[in-house]
């Protein structure tokens, strides 16, 4: 099923202005330049092949990268570009995938196909730009707002508790679960990393600044209120804040740890859990279709014919 | 046994569900078409899997329809109906499909216990003046059907109705051991067989008449073959590689179909979590260059909106099959209407732009993906393929089709396009975006999104930009419209009566046509099938009657007209209502067609 794929035409190795398009249209200290930024740094360290590399996106500010990276691209509808990205991997295993996908758009309106993507394990980079509110709709609540903090739609402070991306990926048996922020380029970079060799779908939790809407969140400039997860398995911790905040070695192939650190008041960045075993639903289904008896289409309604 | 001579006979076979009707009438028309005749086939599906046996929603049965000559429709009413007891009966004749004359053979087992049921639907055949024929199934044949769990009076009944019918026992015997030969162990096998015999001896001793139709098919191949299992070989040879759905009735069996054949062929079948996530696969692959498609129906259609609007503005391909079921919500899910037509047409959001085909029989839904594969690619639109349920479950004996084995849309040949009416589209067709390209193309990287967007691809909000992408989009359709020929007639082109349809009404216009013909009636017949855009010459078709009016199986009344009446009337500005606009969840039928028009043609003939 696949298509003939050439390199880059010519021959010349990818550097970041290759990736350029134009400047985003987001608003000034979004957190979102910096996960754009590593995405196009990463892709020229590992010199990717850009024509082969589709980032698939929904609707929020999220859902604008696609267009600011020059690679492939389709920004789909709201919730929804995991089902969009399965197609592409089913049908072209050739081409890398990146999901981009926010809070709102992951873990409410899209929350059955999140479900779903990790159950069904197919090949892709998943990134949830969790900035933790609806900013492109002008701040409302989302499934990650903090309980009590005002917006549009609950004026009075944010009813409920938030939903926990990193603990419902783990629930839902993710084979990849790592968590990282828009602000560590070095920790972004290597967890990206770390996903993209990932042969599964690889969740990746970003904590994404939206100065705009809620400056408070996210201190950015202190390091004291979270802990990195290392390990030689897992992703080092950003080099810059080594020394500056607590590394706690975890070993990512234990479950029952991840599972603590996902529920504890304190944030943990790093890799929490991963299982390089798991079934991959695309796998199976082009193995299916390769071993499957090959038959003559001509021959298709002879099963029909009368005697 | 008194024999009667037929051209053409209906019949029913009513049972609980579970029991096995349709099988039973799946064999028998095997037999008939081995024996030379035509067949028509309906079955009647509950939409439970197991209601409660002796109640009105366990009906489940089959309708039979059998002639000496090609047959294009269910037909009329039944010449005869079996029942497996009283309630089934009482059920069905509610829907008022018996000819005066039916016989109905009601088998008496249950009546102990229920006479005073039994006495009151006796009443009810009274009342209606049709015979009725007492049986029960004997001793020897009932102690095996307890032996096999209760399992088994289907063979009685298709014994009955193969003796009914003079059909040969040692086809019919032949058919049951490969229906069943490798299924059922030896001796369950040997008792079904038995059981067929004692039916069939009994109806040849105790019923007093019979149906003689002559073996008349042409020479040449001829399969047998429902429209469900031919669009998904359709979309087999069409060369489409992933089917993307999620299970909801009457769609569903394409699924398990291609399920069961398509990796032998290199195509893949995904299940979708939803309907949403089906067609957002669908267009996900058909984005990378991999002709995909999607099928749904009732609520799924609601569900896909949203994605089919996207696809139109992201100039990403996609096929939709629509099989339309009774609505609105969950509705009737296994009783036929095209109802969907509007929502199909109109559903999304936003200007819409798309193409929507219609199958009228098991032929049409053979070829039409490669029809819909051609449009999606030249268009870059999303492109329906409207059935219904009773096109999706209906069978018949067609000639063995053609087979394309397309790969690319060019190899389509004509005899394609000529049965949609439709001609071949301009070598180049105008897009929004310029670029086309498809990942993996070096040079040519693009992004897709639902917003608007200037030639170059990039998000556009300035007005004169967004005009130009609607005039682009709507331009793809006109060309369609430009490219369509005269839909297809029945009769003269010219009268006091023009009687349009669409899809799976096709049948039924035409068997009504020939009997307006007999009489020299001024009523002419049109089928559309590319219903939206529709033909440029429609209104010039339309002036040369004094009245034209719409068969659907649909709601409509004096006040609302039904949906292609409605599109009719926009499209000509002709005062265009509809004939018969009914939602029974039953076909329309060519007599009721036939006299609704004959009432039509008096009526106007008294008020000029």
């Amino acid at each position: 099923m696949s298509t003939q794929i050439q390199d880059k035409p010519s021959g010349q190795p990818l550097t970041l202005k290759d990736l350029h398009i134009e400047n985003p249209r987001w608003c000034a200290g979004c957190g979102d330049f910096g996960i754009i930024a590593a995405i196009k740094r990463f892709m020229v360290d590992q010199q990717m092949v850009a024509a082969q590399t589709v980032n698939v996106s929904g609707i929020g500010c999220s859902g604008r990268a696609p267009n600011y990276i020059n690679a492939y691209g389709a920004h789909t509808i709201h919730g929804r570009p995991i089902t969009v990205a399965l197609g592409l991997a089913l049908a072209r295993p050739d081409l890398h995938i990146f999901i981009h996908s926010g809070d709102g758009d992951a873990l409410s309106i899209g929350g059955n196909h999140l479900i779903h993507g990790i159950n069904k394990n197919f090949k892709c980079v998943f990134l949830l730009y969790d900035n933790e509110l609806y900013a492109l709709t002008k701040s409302q609540t989302s499934p990650t707002t903090r309980k009590g903090h005002a917006t549009n739609t609950q004026p009075f402070g944010t009813l409920l508790e938030p939903i926990n991306p990193v603990r419902t990926a783990l629930g839902l048996g993710a084979s990849f679960v790592a968590s990282t922020t828009d602000w560590m380029p070095d920790h972004l970079a290597s967890t990206l990393g770390a996903a993209f060799q990932h042969s599964g779908f690889a969740f990746v939790h970003i904590s994404q600044r939206c100065p705009h809407f809620d400056a408070e969140n996210f201190d950015h400039k202190s390091s004291s209120w979270f802990s990195f997860l290392k390990h030689p398995n897992g992703i080092a911790p950003d080099k810059r804040l080594t020394d500056k905040t607590e590394c706690i070695e975890h070993n990512p192939s234990d479950i029952e740890a991840a599972f603590r650190y996902s529920n504890a008041e304190r944030r943990y960045y790093g890799l929490f859990f991963q299982d390089k075993n798991k079934p991959r639903y695309d796998q199976i289904l082009h193995d299916l279709v390769e071993k499957a008896e090959k038959k003559p289409r001509s021959k298709i309604l002879d099963r029909y014919q009368l005697e | 046994m008194i024999k009667e001579k037929k051209k053409v006979s209906r019949f029913e076979l009513l049972m609980d569900a579970g029991f096995g009707a349709q099988k039973a009438g799946d064999i028998l028309i095997s037999a008939f078409a081995d024996t030379g005749k035509y067949v028509y086939i309906e079955p009647m599906i509950p939409a439970e899997i197991s209601p409660p046996p002796r109640t009105r929603p366990a009906l489940s049965g089959v309708i039979i329809r059998v002639a000496d000559f090609d047959i294009t429709n269910i037909g009329n009413d039944a010449d005869v109906i079996l029942a497996s007891h009283e309630i089934v009966l009482d059920r069905r004749l509610d829907d008022e499909e018996t000819n005066p004359n039916c016989r109905v053979l009601l088998d008496m087992g249950d009546k102990p216990g229920n006479e005073e049921i039994y006495e009151m639907v006796c009443k009810r055949l009274a009342v209606l003046g049709l015979s009725i024929f007492p049986f029960q199934i004997d001793a020897q044949a009932k102690a095996m059907i307890k032996s096999m769990g209760g399992s088994g009076s289907n063979m009685y009944y298709l014994g009955m109705l193969a003796a009914i019918y003079l059909t040969s026992p040692e086809v019919v015997k032949s058919k049951i051991i490969k229906t069943f030969g490798k299924k059922l162990k030896e001796d369950i096998l040997n008792k079904n067989l038995t059981i067929f015999e004692h039916g069939y001896a009994y109806a040849q001793e105790h019923i007093p008449f019979a149906f003689e139709i002559n073996s008349r098919r042409a020479e040449g191949e001829k399969i047998l073959i429902d429209g469900n299992t031919s669009l998904s070989m359709g979309i087999i040879d069409a060369g489409f590689k992933l089917f993307s759905g999620y299970p909801i009735t009457p769609a569903s069996s394409i699924m398990h179909t291609l399920a069961k054949n398509f990796s032998n062929y290199g195509g893949m079948v995904h299940q979708a979590e939803d309907e949403i996530a089906a067609i957002g696969t669908a267009i996900g692959a058909y984005f990378s260059g991999v002709p995909a498609i999607t099928c749904t129906s009732g609520p799924g259609l609601s569900l896909k909106q949203e994605f089919i609007g996207y696809a139109s503005a992201a100039e990403i391909p996609i096929v939709i099959i629509d099989a339309q079921r009774s609505g609105p919500s969950t509705g009737m899910p296994t009783k036929t209407e095209q109802s969907d037509l509007p929502a199909v047409i109109f559903g999304c959001h936003g200007d819409n732009t798309k193409i929507v085909l219609s199958v009228a029989n098991v032929i049409d839904c053979f070829y039409a993906p490669q029809m819909a594969r051609y449009l999606a690619e030249k268009l870059r639109l999303p492109i329906f393929i409207m059935t219904d349920f009773q096109t999706a479950n209906s069978y018949k004996i067609i000639d063995k089709l053609k087979v394309n084995e397309i790969t690319n849309i060019n190899e389509i040949p004509d005899f394609v396009f000529e049965r949609f009416h439709i001609q071949r589209l301009p070598e180049n067709i105008e897009m929004v975006r310029a670029v086309q390209s498809i990942p993996g193309m070096p040079g040519a990287m693009r992004r897709v999104t639902g917003l608007n967007t200037d030639k170059e691809g990039k998000i556009n909000y300035f007005s004169k930009t967004n005009q130009r992408s609607h005039a682009v989009r709507n331009h793809k359709v006109h060309l369609v419209k430009r490219a369509l020929t005269k839909p297809e007639m029945f009769g003269k082109e010219e009268g006091e009566l023009l009687i349009v349809g669409w899809g799976s009404t096709r049948g039924a216009i035409e068997e009504a046509m020939n009997l307006c013909q007999i009489d020299g009636l001024p009523v002419s017949g049109m089928h559309l099938k590319i219903v939206h855009p529709l033909p440029m010459m429609l209104k010039e078709m339309f002036s040369k009657f004094n009245r034209v009016v719409t068969v659907e199986v649909a709601y409509g009344d004096d006040i609302k007209p039904p949906p292609l009446a409605m599109l009719l009337r926009a499209e000509t500005l002709m005062d265009i209502r509809g004939m018969i606009a009914r939602a029974t969840g039953r076909p329309i039928r060519p007599k009721g067609i036939y006299g609704t028009a004959k009432e039509y043609l008096h009526e106007y003939a008294n008020t000029r």
